[in-house]
């Protein structure tokens, strides 16, 4: 992937100097092998920081909400799955397709250098997979909206585990699937890491930092850290790109994106079959962010 | 010197367990931390573990820690309950860096003319039983903070042996008070201590704090914020990080008063009653996240706020990294 570094600095440079944009969403090199990251070059002189390796798995498109009130034009560097978080992004009024120069990465499935981190750390003992486990399941490696693009496009494995997991949970009895999620979500510490990095969660004040009302307490217990996830998972409902990284910042190892492809999964047997982030049509505009006289009432 | 054979410690935890609440690393549903020992089959030792993910700051500030009951009847409040909760504890293995943590929290609660009651509760009577940190990992940096890894200062200090039993020193009165009580299960041996093996991760932070106070507007923050997406898990998983909200539970006319941990990474932070936000943009949190580590900090109580464990780096999910921010903030170049 070497020559997709030297591709995306000679496009930064080029868009920074001809005044296309006024800054670049890609990333850049830490201090370890695997510490690749986010960064956002303004500078022309600082273009070379600039990288593309097997450890840019952040989806990048949750940092536009940065540039939502600005007019200026941002480029950014974008996989599939930051594709379709752009598009969401977009629907979602944070920023118009006309401000963003999009530079698509055909991916090949990326490492988590979190993962890595960990692995080297010390602190805990579980190995690195090589490529992230929802990388190896992807489904939409190739960008399908962009202004240009770098890297040969990826074939697609085609996968049956989208609800897998979730048909597991499905069978459990109410009082065990309770006591599943009860486990889990007690573990909860409340960092937000998962809203942060949801490209869903866009909103300008979101209900979980007001605080008259305040919607939901702050304590640390069970029945507060269920309504944040059951809140945060209904309102992104329909809306989740499924790009599984509020699962992969968790710090406590929350399987979260169970929540989210059940609620997906009954988005679609609600209003039929539907993806979000995958066009820009206006069709295509989520289940639950619009009105058909013929969506479901049965609770009316 | 005496010797704790590891086929014993399970043992030695649960005497300890009878007239107190023991902290001691484990492993609890695959997340490691300091939890309370109370021989629970669930719960693993995690000993074998350089540190643990969740800091041991837990024990003297509980994410969620209840202060007072009250009920009211019209015009008048009584308080039913105030529940500071006094009692011995114990934490085991605790290593340099998060000692050194808990340094920083007693000058947080406990100094400057400013006692904090719950936090003395549960300080005053806390033994501590450190281990000294032969091999550090690669994102160790205590040493550089000014940590002393192979000898802190504790109540007992105790060595990981090679065949993993522990060779064990009281340092303190209170340290032999404990050892007597697991005098038994002791041996007496000659040991050799392991060799220390160097930390990797160098940060010298000569001038840092000095440097801080002259780049509060400096523009280097817009850059170095960039990455950031202002969620808390560094301020959560930090060892010295003591920042907390108090809140207040209402059901009818009987609630609860309670502190929980809070993030200067939230926006509700410094959310004013008002509306006003002197911190709107992550740029702002996120320069006050390391002004109070390396700066403001020190100039109240002569200490970096940091103590060099790693867990942010490790755990920061958009690879924000503390020495990183240090390195760059030597290499600006100030107007004379």
């Amino acid at each position: 992937m070497n020559d997709f570094t030297n591709k995306a600095r000679e496009i930064a440079k080029r868009l920074l100097a001809d005044g296309t944009v006024s800054v670049v969403l890609g990333w850049e090199k830490g201090d370890e092998p695997y510490a690749s990251a986010p960064t956002a070059i303004t500078e022309l002189a600082e273009v070379d920081r600039l990288i593309i390796d097997e450890y840019c798995i952040h989806e990048i498109a949750a940092l536009l909400t940065d540039y939502r009130d600005g007019t200026d034009k941002v480029a950014i560097f974008a996989k599939g799955c930051d594709v379709r978080g752009i598009i969401r992004m977009i629907q979602d009024r944070v920023i118009p397709r006309e401000r963003l120069h999009i530079i698509g990465i055909n991916c090949p499935g990326m490492k988590d250098p979190n993962e890595y981190a960990r692995a080297a750390s010390g602190f805990g003992k579980a190995p690195a997979a090589e490529i992230a486990a929802k990388c190896q399941v992807c489904q939409n490696p190739n960008p399908f909206i962009y202004d240009e693009i770098i890297g040969d496009l990826q074939k697609v494995e085609p996968s049956n585990e989208r609800f897998a997991s979730v048909e597991e949970i499905e069978k459990m009895t109410p009082d065990e699937r309770y006591n599943f999620f009860a486990q889990e979500l007690s573990k909860c510490i409340r960092c937000y890491a998962c809203r942060n990095a949801c490209v869903a969660c866009n909103c300008r004040t979101c209900i979980f930092d007001e605080s008259k009302p305040q919607w939901v307490g702050r304590s640390t217990d069970t029945v507060n850290n269920m309504l944040y996830h059951i809140i945060r998972a209904t309102h992104v409902a329909g809306r989740c790109v499924e790009c599984g990284e509020c699962e992969r910042v968790c710090p406590v190892g929350i399987p979260l994106m169970l929540l989210n492809r059940k609620l997906v999964k009954d988005v679609d047997e609600l209003f039929g079959p539907y993806q979000a982030g995958l066009s820009l049509e206006d069709d295509a505009i989520p289940p639950l962010s619009r009105y058909r006289v013929d969506d479901p009432d049965e609770f009316m | 010197m005496k010797v704790l054979p590891l086929d014993k410690l399970r043992e030695a935890l649960n005497i300890m367990a009878n007239d107190a609440e023991v902290y001691v690393p484990m492993l609890r549903d695959d997340i490691s931390g300091y939890f309370q020992w109370a021989d629970n089959p669930a719960d693993e030792l995690a000993l074998d573990l350089l540190n643990t993910y969740l800091s041991p700051k837990n024990v003297v500030i509980p994410q969620t820690e209840p202060m007072y009951k009250f009920k009211t009847s019209k015009q008048d409040v009584e308080i039913t309950e105030v529940q500071v909760r006094e009692g011995a504890r114990i934490i085991f293995g605790i290593k340099a860096c998060d000692l050194k943590a808990l340094e920083n929290l007693d000058m947080a609660f406990l100094t400057m003319g400013f006692e904090d009651e719950y936090y003395k509760a549960r300080r005053q009577d806390l033994t501590i039983i450190a281990q000294a940190c032969y091999k550090p990992g690669p994102a160790c940096f205590c040493e550089g903070m000014g940590a002393d890894r192979i000898n802190p200062a504790a109540d007992v200090l105790i060595h990981e042996l090679e065949n993993q039993d522990y060779a064990w020193e009281a340092k303190t009165s209170r340290g032999e008070e404990l050892t007597a009580k697991i005098a038994a299960l002791m041996e007496e041996r000659d040991v050799t201590l392991p060799q220390a093996e160097p930390q990797s991760r160098k940060v010298d932070m000569t001038g840092v704090s000095e440097k801080l106070a002259e780049m509060f507007e400096h523009p280097v923050w817009d850059d170095l914020s960039s990455r950031c997406m202002n969620c808390g898990i560094c301020t959560y998983v930090c060892p010295s990080c003591y920042c907390f909200d108090i809140q207040v539970s209402n059901r009818g006319e009987a609630g609860n008063r309670f502190r929980c941990w809070d993030s200067c990474m939230y926006r509700e932070y410094t959310m004013m009653a008002g509306g006003h936000n002197p911190r709107d943009y992550k740029k702002e949190r996120y320069r006050n996240r390391f002004l109070h580590k390396l700066q403001f900090f020190n100039e109240r109580y002569g200490a970096n706020l940091c103590t060099g464990c790693g867990r942010c780096v490790i755990l920061c999910p958009n690879g924000v990294n503390i020495i990183e921010v240090i390195e760059k903030v030597k290499e600006v170049k100030l107007d004379a």
